[in-house]
């Protein structure tokens, strides 16, 4: 971890982020915390989100939570071997992958909200109600694909992240991600062919 | 390809809905929760007074007691106390 200087007057924004982690350790800077806080909530919480699912959705927060918290008391054992992102990441998919395995044993809540936020205006109930079918497989064949499948599609195409920052976030090169996408599709469409619905 | 287009097509619609999003007292919440905890004032008059009590109690009733004995219970306690309270820190930052 880079020592740092004593610099007065600290402007956090344009400061490294493995500047802010050792201000945080050496200096116990709240300040600085709260910088990292701003910096990576967004990103670990679309993490979270896409890791859990629709099912799981309202867990996303409290894991964002958790994550920042046990990213505060694990400052002290950075050593600056990985990319601090990579390693806020790696805590947050490791976090949200947990909390699904134990939030699998509650019943899934995919809300009245999730329901109706499929809005096809101007169409027929028996349509509607076909296409809701649908999307209600879609989204279940998304839940039964690999986990990195799952995030990346989910980050992609619900939480509109761009393949960078999948990349970033899973820590795999872009084309990986494209690769991933790609396969996602080709395995849902499988998974939807199978259950009878037309997947063209 | 084109069922790769279609496919892609299906999933932006079935995924069509709003993103969650997170509450406004996010931040406030993280930082609370990393601050470290301290005792208030009557906390530490409490364990102040405890500490001191227990030590008298114990020189009191260990003053028969050989040496070797004092030092081997001073060494079980004390190890105790500092598994214990590495446990009670542990479930406090899980909290």
């Amino acid at each position: 971890m880079p020592r740092i200087e004593p610099v007065e007057p600290v402007s956090y924004d344009r400061q490294t982020d493995e500047w802010l982690a050792a201000r945080c350790v050496e200096a116990a800077d709240e300040e600085a915390f709260a910088e990292i806080v701003r910096r990576y909530r967004g990103p670990v919480y679309r993490l979270a989100v896409s890791v859990l699912g629709q099912a799981f959705v309202a867990d996303a927060e409290d894991v964002a939570q958790d994550v920042l918290v046990r990213l505060h008391h694990a400052l002290p054992s950075f050593r600056g071997n990985a990319r601090f992102g990579t390693w806020v990441y790696r805590i947050t998919l490791n976090q949200a992958l947990n909390a699904k395995a134990r939030a699998r044993y509650r019943v899934p809540h995919v809300g009245d909200q999730a329901l109706h936020a499929m809005r096809s205006p101007g169409v027929g109930p028996d349509e509607r109600l076909r296409d809701e079918q649908r999307r209600q497989a879609i989204l279940a064949g998304v839940s039964e694909l690999p986990e990195v499948y799952q995030a990346a599609l989910r980050l992609h195409y619900w939480l509109g992240t761009s393949v960078r920052d999948i990349a970033d976030m899973l820590d795999v090169p872009e084309n990986t991600v494209k690769s991933y996408l790609h396969r996602a599709r080709r395995l849902l469409q499988g998974i939807l062919t199978e259950r009878g619905f037309d997947a063209r | 390809m084109h069922d790769d287009e279609m496919m892609d097509g299906l999933l932006r619609r079935a995924m069509a809905s709003e993103a969650p999003a997170l509450s406004p007292g996010f931040d406030a919440a993280v930082l609370r929760r990393a601050r470290p905890r301290r005792l208030s004032r009557l906390g530490r008059i409490v364990m102040v007074t405890y500490s001191l009590a227990a030590a008298t109690a114990t020189a009191w009733l260990t003053r028969g007691l050989e040496p070797v004995v004092v030092g081997a219970g001073l060494t079980i306690g004390l190890s105790m106390l500092v598994v214990g309270s590495a446990y009670a820190r542990q479930l406090v930052s899980r909290e």
